[in-house]
């Protein structure tokens, strides 16, 4: 039933997301929704934590910005682009899974930084610093608002996909494995494989969001795929919130509307998003859709308690 | 008798120290066999090793006359091999439906095509993961978190876990670990219920319980098998007496 009103939500959401922010935030919102979303199935329900995330978005943005550059259609590049995506995560998380916890997370970070360097030196595929510019979008999704429609409609068949994957039992398995590793290998799963899924799960669906990205703003800035990217996934899932399956898209919608109002108001503004986070980790830890879950239960609580109380009064004055 | 489970020579050294030496035991099918010896006998260790948790030094593991050793931990309840653990080991945020539910499939899902279909199609796993919840009489807690469990709860449920896997071989670490002596009763009376079904191994240090079920008991100390015998003889045995009083 929870679940049932928070898609009923999302599609309100959908519908009324543009009316609520300009076109390109409200598709970014949304590419960075499958992001946070997907890389939640590997943080959220496996236990993973990786600073890896932005190898893919950026890989996938390359390879599919190359593609139309190259003459390629959309509906090749995207596919292509995730495909990648897909094939780079299962050789890097094969080395990945192999270890746990800090190590894990050092070698995810460390893998993103070696995509990185290749992108920045190899400027005549890349583009280096400047970014791969000139990316032109397909005349049916010319407008900001077609291209919106399109980008909801991807949006929704990747939230569709992950919400199958985390009510089947693969999702169950997840939460093994992130509950009680050493159990989860006793009753017969293999654990290092069942990561190595959920890894490239989240890389893959990361890597669809990445091949959409460079339709934006026609481009791919090389800090797409700098670490501190992968730093601010991480930031906008835990800012929504781990222990739900939407939530992670609240701490995208938050974050970037944070970041745009911010960012126009004060140059320092990072300082500020540093301090939300330091408050969200310390009292929030469910996040902000924790917290709102939260706040309906006690509205709740106190509209029953008032109804009781009324009642109470209705039988005695009778 | 038919021997299930074979073990021969099974040693295990940690640099200098060998925690376990040489030992070989075999368990006949049906029956409980039991493990004990005083702390620090190694039968943590030597359970581990036939579990697949530690790979042995030297040594082999047959079960059902083939060679399993050092085969990793993940493949043995495939095989028709279950493990209860020391510490209550279960899934906590997780219901006790889904902590059952989940290792049942483990063993059960045919295809990596099953990974990805609804948890409402697996009819014939949801009627199982009831009776064996009701088995271990934790009907009425079915849809509470592991965690919300008491102690003695969730060593049953830890047991209806194991049980999920529809093992052949259960090897029972230190089962009465922690419980209060009602739970204590209850579960020895579980293990009973169980050992017409299932060959168990068991390893226990409340020596009531091991002498009252087993069926044979092999004593370690000092990781070397000092006897062996029903438990009449392992009453009676002055190697056994020494090794508990710490004579030599």
């Amino acid at each position: 039933m929870k679940n049932k009103y928070s898609f009923i939500a999302l599609i309100i959401f959908l519908f009324v997301g543009p009316f609520l922010f300009p076109n390109a935030t409200i598709t970014e919102m949304l590419i960075f929704g499958i992001v946070a979303i997907s890389t939640n199935i590997m943080l959220g329900y496996t236990g993973m934590l990786s600073f890896g995330q932005a190898l893919f978005f950026g890989t996938s943005a390359y390879i599919s910005g190359l593609m139309l550059l190259g003459g390629f259609p959309l509906f090749l590049a995207i596919p292509i682009a995730t495909l990648g995506s897909f094939v780079i995560s299962l050789f890097i998380g094969y080395f990945c899974v192999k270890r746990e916890g800090l190590y894990f997370i050092c070698l995810t970070f460390a893998f993103n930084q070696m995509f990185y360097f290749i992108a920045y030196v190899w400027t005549e595929v890349t583009g280096g610093e400047d970014g791969l510019v000139g990316v032109e979008r397909p005349a049916y999704i010319d407008t900001q608002l077609t291209f919106y429609i399109f980008t909801a409609v991807m949006f929704l068949f990747a939230v569709i996909a992950l919400y199958k994957i985390v009510t089947s039992p693969l999702g169950l398995i997840f939460k093994l494995i992130r509950e009680n590793a050493s159990r989860a290998e006793a009753i017969g799963y293999n654990v290092r494989f069942y990561k190595l899924i959920s890894f490239s799960i989240a890389s893959t669906f990361t890597g669809l969001a990445g091949s959409l990205y460079v339709l934006i703003h026609s481009m791919v800035p090389i800090d797409q795929i700098h670490w501190l990217k992968s730093g601010d996934i991480i930031f906008m899932t835990l800012f929504g919130g781990v222990g739900s399956f939407l939530g992670p898209l609240i701490g995208v919608v938050g974050y970037i509307w944070l970041s745009d109002t911010f960012s126009i108001i004060w140059a320092r503004w990072p300082l500020i998003m540093g301090v939300i986070f330091a408050i969200v980790v310390l009292y929030f830890r469910g996040g902000v859709s924790e917290l709102l879950e939260n706040l309906f239960k006690k509205y709740k609580s106190i509209s029953r308690k008032t109804e009781h109380e009324q009642d109470i009064k209705n039988t005695k004055l009778n | 008798m038919n021997k299930i489970l074979k073990i021969q020579n099974l040693t295990k050294n940690f640099g200098n120290v060998s925690a376990v030496s040489n030992v070989s035991i075999e368990v006949e099918e049906g029956t409980i066999h039991s493990i004990i010896g005083p702390n620090g006998a190694g039968k943590s260790t030597f359970f581990n090793m036939i579990s697949g948790v530690i790979p042995p030094s030297e040594g082999s593991v047959y079960y059902k006359d083939k060679d399993i050793t050092g085969f990793e931990s993940y493949k043995l309840p495939h095989m028709g091999i279950a493990k209860c653990f020391q510490i209550t080991n279960v899934f906590p945020k997780l219901t006790v439906r889904e902590n059952v539910w989940a290792s049942i499939f483990s063993c059960s899902h045919k295809s990596k095509i099953d990974l990805f279909k609804s948890m409402n199609d697996f009819e014939t796993i949801d009627k199982e993961t009831k009776k064996i919840i009701t088995d271990v009489g934790l009907s009425h807690k079915i849809d509470d978190k592991a965690e919300e469990l008491s102690h003695g709860q969730q060593r049953m449920l830890e047991m209806a876990i194991t049980l999920g896997a529809k093992p052949d071989l259960l090897l029972l670490d230190e089962p009465t670990q922690g419980l209060a002596p009602e739970a204590t009763v209850e579960m020895t009376e579980l293990i009973r219920k169980l050992s017409k079904n299932y060959t168990i191994l068991l390893i226990e240090h409340k020596m009531h319980i091991v002498m009252e079920i087993s069926k044979i008991i092999t004593v370690l100390n000092f990781g070397e098998k000092i006897e062996e015998g029903s438990p009449k003889q392992i009453k009676n045995s002055k190697k056994v007496q020494d090794a508990y009083l710490g004579r030599k």
